[in-house]
């Protein structure tokens, strides 16, 4: 059996907690055993803006805390998942590993190198599998067509993620989609960022961004986006709320989690299992077709 | 954010007599911005960069050529640096490997010591130091998460609170009316 340390971040367990919900509930149905570290911190992304080191820092003692229980690191975040990995990338230069962990003495831990970091989406693709997932459907999601959203840092930097994807043409979602059964639909603005880390800097920016994307899926054929990262979750669907009123147009969008789809064709129960009653833009029309 | 008025700040002309020789090597000494020497202006970041193309003024060449001139205070005292989306984009397809996030990072590091950063950085850090993450402990989703029976999260910001010190970012006194 797989066991992992569960990351769950700042934003999902106290904005989003269906994404939680569902990830706790699809990695007990596949036998992944999630530990919860109590004294796990932010992952210092955003305190890089002001200091490299203060956020180095945060994610080398998030690491250094799993590897005191022998464990790696399972995400749900994208940007959670490419600060530690980014981190870990720089405490392989045996100076750097040094300097912080003359710090992290001061707290009584110590970063080694073992603790390794994987995103939720990649655990299910690497250790469990399509075959395996394909095996376990329940749910004929037949016909449900969805727009695939990855999330910069589940790619990007690509130096930090070990040949695992490539950035230009990511596959593992389209793939862990397909292989329930639905439809992952192509489209021109796959690539584009949600905005959510320039989001606190300019909310304008941001929406630009958001709106951009919701544009490239106005005359798509699809019933829902699909994505792997709570913020860019809380940008397409609490911002996709207030475009609408500030632009006048009404883009009506489902925004589903991927650990939520999955649950549902898993057969978890879409409320008490995987929180569909939790969404700011409905997810009735999903409930409709899928569930 | 006064797109006007920013618009109009970039397009004062600069003296090259008011240029800071020095910003350059001091900007490239940082590990992480060190690649810019290798930049030679293809641009290919500003093509890929998602917010240049909803907001032209923002360019991530034209920074690399600000820094690269010499031009310290417009660099460092300019809102732009902070308009990074940071979806890696612009190093993904550079020709140089030119690690341009990181550069911008290095670029906003010495903005904030000097007092020019957004606030809203500043009081997430603040934040993670009182809770361990960058939200407040609000009744609404505490209950939330006890009627989906979650477990509780710990929301104790002392350890991050050191360790954010140990980065120096206590130290910096933001500069009052930048934005």
């Amino acid at each position: 059996m797989n066991k992992y340390a569960l990351f769950l971040g700042c934003t999902t367990p106290t904005k989003v907690p269906q994404y939680e919900l569902a990830s706790r509930w699809v990695c007990k149905y596949f036998g992944i055993e999630l530990i919860d570290i109590k004294d796990f911190i932010c992952c210092g992304i955003n305190q890089v803006n002001l200091s490299i080191e203060a956020g180095l820092l945060m994610a080398s003692m998030n690491l250094a805390l799993a590897e005191a229980k022998e464990l790696d690191i399972l995400t749900l975040c994208a940007a959670c998942t490419g600060a530690l990995a980014e981190a870990i990338e720089r405490l392989k230069d045996d100076t750097t590993k040094n300097r912080v962990n003359e710090k992290l003495g001061e707290f009584g831990l110590e970063y080694k190198g073992r603790t390794k970091v994987k995103h939720i989406s990649r655990v299910l693709y690497e250790d469990v599998g399509i075959e395996r997932i394909k095996e376990e459907v329940k749910k004929d999601l037949s016909g449900f067509c969805v727009a695939p959203h990855y999330g910069c840092h589940y790619l990007k930097p690509k130096s930090a993620f070990e040949g695992f994807e490539e950035p230009d043409n990511p596959r593992s979602l389209h793939q862990l989609i397909s292989a329930i059964g639905a439809q992952p639909v192509n489209y021109e603005a796959l690539d584009l960022c949600c905005g959510g880390k320039v989001f606190p800097v300019s909310e304008d920016l941001a929406d630009s961004l958001v709106q951009k994307k919701l544009d490239s899926l106005k005359n798509k054929r699809i019933d829902a986006m699909v994505l792997q990262c709570q913020t860019c979750y809380l940008m397409y669907s609490d911002r996709q709320k207030e475009i609408n009123k500030k632009s006048g147009k009404q883009y009506n969008l489902p925004i589903i989690l991927y650990p939520q789809l999955l649950g549902v064709a898993l057969g978890a129960d879409p409320v008490k299992n995987l929180g569909f009653n939790l969404h700011t833009v409905s997810v009735d029309k999903v409930l409709e077709k899928i569930a | 954010m006064n797109k006007k008025k920013e618009t109009a700040m970039f397009k004062q002309p600069v003296s090259s007599s008011d240029f800071d020789r020095n910003f350059r090597s001091e900007v490239m000494k940082h590990p992480d911005a060190s690649g810019l020497s290798a930049c030679f202006g293809c641009g290919t970041c500003t093509a890929g960069c998602p917010i240049h193309e909803v907001f032209p003024e923002y360019d991530p060449r034209k920074l690399a050529k600000m820094v690269k001139l010499g031009m310290r205070k417009q660099v460092l005292s300019s809102p732009y640096i902070w308009y990074c989306a940071t979806c890696h984009n612009c190093e993904q397809h550079c020709p140089q490997n030119v690690k341009f996030f990181n550069v911008l990072n290095v670029l906003k590091n010495m903005a904030a010591k000097e007092g020019y950063a957004p606030s809203c950085w500043i009081q997430q850090t603040e934040q993670v130091a009182k809770t361990g993450i960058v939200f407040s402990t609000e009744e609404k989703w505490v209950k939330k998460r006890e009627e989906l029976l979650l477990p509780s999260l710990k929301l104790e910001g002392k350890d991050a609170k050191k360790i954010i010190e140990f980065g120096g970012v206590n130290k910096i006194k933001l500069k009052v009316n930048f934005e």
